[in-house]
């Protein structure tokens, strides 16, 4: 039973496809996010059919959830920010059910590779300086002079300015990924100790992976909250530039 | 603080947060440094050390603006 923990994030191709060179091959992660995504679509779709005024308790979830990702989109970003409503509760929505499901003994948590995450994180990211250079034109440049600074600082402060814009995406994909990998990083551990323990002292760290199991439902959903709440931050920074710390509270 | 969100949630959100936003910087800093240093002037290793410097003072202020965000309770 030597096995290192980092075992269960390795890919292996179920069906080598190769289309130009460019490697698509269909591993465990592809056809996870597949089940995700027919997963959330399908509940949803589901859900949102029966349109009772009293919900059932299907609706009732969906409705919850929905009423979340708007709350989180009106403190953030606005009444403006709601075009992005579906954008953000399809990113809510797929992080989440991409980290439940990843608990679940047996499956994979896509969420765990980084190359995942940093694609979220560089959708998001592009999408504000697009939305900022279009709404703000060049002007928009002028996020990375933060209001009130005196002119001597500024060769000091743009690039302060630009490391911490730059610095965004990655935090944004980092901590999704970094999260998820090190708690099965240490599920894995405790597991693998309950197993070399045996029944004397194995009861333990098995009861301690009870635990962290349980802790990792919360942090799934953290994660996904963080992703959500930042994402709409990071937009919203490109709809009101500057200003934008002000009316927070 | 808005009703849309448990507090609890909110508080381990901005604490999750603060990490990871310092980190990046740094990684970022120190990543520009490099590149300059290897590709644009050669001027190893002083490129990563002012980006390093710069990114600390970056990581900071992210860590600080977000502290900034946090609902006064």
């Amino acid at each position: 039973m030597e096995e290192s923990p980092l075992h269960p994030f390795e890919l292996h191709n179920w069906i080598p496809i190769s289309l130009g060179g460019l490697d698509i091959s269909i591993n465990k992660a592809v056809v996870i996010m597949w089940v995700v995504v027919s997963l959330v679509a399908v509940l949803m779709v589901v859900a949102g059919s029966a349109r009772k005024l009293v919900p059932g308790k299907l609706q009732n979830m969906a409705e919850i959830m929905v009423d979340f990702i708007r709350g989180i989109i009106m403190d953030t970003m606005g009444k403006g920010g709601m075009r992005f409503f579906p954008l953000i509760a399809t990113l809510f929505l797929f992080i989440l059910f991409c980290n439940l499901i990843g608990l679940i003994p047996g499956s994979y948590t896509v969420t765990s590779q980084i190359v995942v995450t940093a694609v979220f994180a560089c959708l998001v990211y592009g999408l504000s300086l697009v939305m900022g250079f279009l709404l703000h034109g060049v002007k928009f440049l002028g996020i990375l002079v933060p209001p009130g600074t005196p002119a001597w600082l500024l060769p000091l402060m743009v690039p302060i300015e630009l490391i911490s814009q730059l610095a965004r995406p990655i935090s944004l994909a980092v901590r999704l990924f970094a999260n998820m990998t090190a708690g099965h990083v240490i599920l894995g551990v405790l597991f693998g100790l309950s197993i070399s323990g045996g029944l004397l002292i194995g009861w333990l760290p098995f009861a301690f992976t009870v635990a962290m199991n349980g802790l990792e439902v919360g942090i799934a959903f953290i994660q996904a909250y963080i992703f959500t709440v930042l994402t709409c931050v990071y937009l919203g920074d490109a709809f009101n530039l500057h200003g934008h710390d002000e009316h927070v509270h | 603080m808005p009703p849309s969100q448990d507090p609890l949630y909110a508080g381990l959100g901005q604490a999750v947060r603060i990490g990871t936003e310092m980190l990046a910087a740094l990684i970022v800093g120190g990543g520009v440094g490099w590149l300059c240093d290897t590709y644009l002037f050669g001027s190893t290793p002083w490129g990563m050390v002012g980006g390093l410097v710069l990114g600390v003072v970056a990581g900071i202020r992210n860590a600080y603006r977000s502290a900034q965000r946090w609902p006064k309770t």
